[in-house]
C-alpha cells in the first residue's frame, strides 16, 4: 500500500518531546528534584509555545485553521459520516486544543509558584505574593490531575483506533507516514524559513519570560 | 432568664472543656503561622536580591524578622505540641527524642539568619547574597529531619 506524509518532524518531535518531559516533570516533583522541574518546565514552555507558533504558520496538518473544526463537523465524525480525515479528526483536534490548553495552564501556573519554605521558586515568582504564590502552586498540583486524565483519554483513544478500529496512529507519529486511502489530500508542508521564526520567537519569548521579567 | 444563665454556663464549661483537651492547639497554629512569615520574608529577600538593584529598605524587615524569630523558634515546640497536639501538625517526634539534635538545628538557623540580618542592617548587598544559601540550608536540614512530608 502506497505511503503519504501526514507529520513533519516539528510536529514529531514536539510530541515525543512532551512525552518524555511530562513524565520527568512528574518525576522531578516526587523526588524533589525542584532544579530540575523548574529548568524542564522552561524547555516546556518553549516547546508549547513553539507549536502554537506552528499551529498559526507550520505545515498543513499542524495548523489549527485545519483541524478546528465546529461542533457540526464533531457529531457528523462522531455518527461516522464525515468521511476519512487526514492529519487530526475532528474529535481528536479538540483533544490537541484541550491538552495543549491544560500544558499551557500548567506551565503558566508553575512560573508563579513556590514552594512552602520559599526554596523553590518559578521564575516569575517575585511578581506575586508569597500568599499568592502559595495558592497557586496548590492549583498547579491540581491541575496536573486534569493534563493526567486528558493524557488517559488520549491513550483510551490510540488503543480504541488501534484495537476497534484497525487503524495505527503510533506508527504515522513516529516515521511521519501513514497509508494513503483514497486520493486525499496530502501534506503540505512548511519551508525552512517559517520554522526558525517559529523556533526563534518561542526560544526569545521563554528566554524573555524566565530572565527578563 | 434564669435558664439562658444556667444554659450560657453549661454551654461554656463544655466549651472549656473541649478546648482544655487540646491545650497545645493554639501553640501549633502560632508556630505555623510563625514560620509562613519567615518563608514570606525569605522571599521577600530573594526577590530584592534578583534584581540589579535591592531594596534595601525592603530587606531590612525581613531580615530583622527571621534573626528574631531564630531567637525564639526552639521555645515553639513545647513537650505536647506534636503529634498529640489535637491538631494537623508535620512535627515530628524527633523534636522531642533527639532534642541535642534538634537544638543544634535550631542554633545553626540562628547563627544563619543573624548573619543575614548583619549584612542587611549595615546595607552589603553582596554579604546578604553571600549569606542566604546558609539560611535556607539551614531550614532545609531541619525540615527534612525533624518535619514530616507535606504528603
Amino acid at each position: 500500500m502506497p505511503r503519504v506524509r501526514v507529520w513533519d518532524l516539528p510536529i514529531r518531535l514536539f510530541h515525543w518531546a512532551i512525552v518524555l518531559l511530562v513524565p520527568a516533570m512528574w518525576a522531578t516533583h516526587e523526588l524533589e528534584r525542584m532544579d530540575l522541574h523548574i529548568l524542564l518546565g522552561q524547555i516546556l514552555l518553549g516547546l508549547v509555545l513553539f507549536r502554537i507558533l506552528w499551529g498559526l504558520i507550520g505545515s498543513s496538518t499542524a495548523r489549527f485553521a485545519g483541524f478546528v473544526r465546529g461542533p457540526r463537523a464533531v457529531w457528523r465524525y462522531l455518527r461516522g459520516r464525515g468521511g476519512p480525515a487526514f492529519g487530526h479528526n475532528p474529535l481528536g483536534g479538540w483533544s490537541v486544543v484541550a491538552m495543549l490548553l491544560v500544558l499551557l495552564t500548567q506551565i503558566g501556573l508553575g512560573l508563579f509558584a513556590i514552594d512552602e519554605d520559599a526554596l523553590n521558586e518559578g521564575p516569575l515568582s517575585h511578581l506575586v505574593s508569597y500568599e499568592t504564590a502559595r495558592i497557586l502552586a496548590h492549583r498547579h498540583e491540581t491541575i496536573f490531575y486534569l493534563l493526567a486524565a486528558l493524557i488517559a483519554v488520549h491513550l483510551s483513544a490510540i488503543l480504541y483506533y488501534l484495537v476497534v478500529r484497525r487503524d495505527n496512529l503510533v506508527t504515522p507519529m513516529v516515521t511521519g507516514r501513514r497509508a494513503a486511502d483514497e486520493a486525499g489530500p496530502a501534506l503540505v508542508p512548511a519551508p525552512l524559513w517559517r520554522f526558525l521564526i517559529a523556533a526563534a520567537l518561542a526560544a526569545g519569548g521563554t528566554f524573555a519570560i524566565s530572565n527578563w521579567l | 432568664m434564669k435558664h439562658v444563665i444556667l444554659g450560657a454556663a453549661a454551654f461554656a464549661a463544655i466549651a472549656t472543656a473541649a478546648y482544655a483537651q487540646r491545650p497545645a492547639a493554639p501553640i501549633v497554629q502560632a508556630r505555623q503561622a510563625n514560620y509562613k512569615q519567615m518563608a514570606a520574608a525569605v522571599k521577600g529577600i530573594n526577590d530584592q536580591l534578583r534584581g540589579r538593584v535591592p531594596d534595601l529598605a525592603a530587606i531590612r524587615p525581613r531580615a530583622a524578622l527571621l534573626a528574631n524569630y531564630g531567637v525564639q523558634v526552639l521555645r515553639w515546640f513545647p513537650r505536647g505540641s506534636g503529634p498529640q497536639a489535637g491538631v494537623r501538625t508535620r512535627a515530628l517526634p524527633a523534636i522531642w527524642t533527639d532534642q541535642a539534635g534538634f537544638e543544634r538545628a535550631g542554633a545553626r538557623l540562628l547563627v544563619a539568619a543573624r548573619a543575614v540580618n548583619r549584612a542587611a542592617q549595615r546595607g552589603d548587598v553582596t554579604a546578604i547574597r553571600a549569606a542566604m544559601p546558609a539560611l535556607t540550608r539551614a531550614c532545609s536540614a531541619c525540615h527534612d529531619d525533624y518535619r514530616a512530608p507535606e504528603h
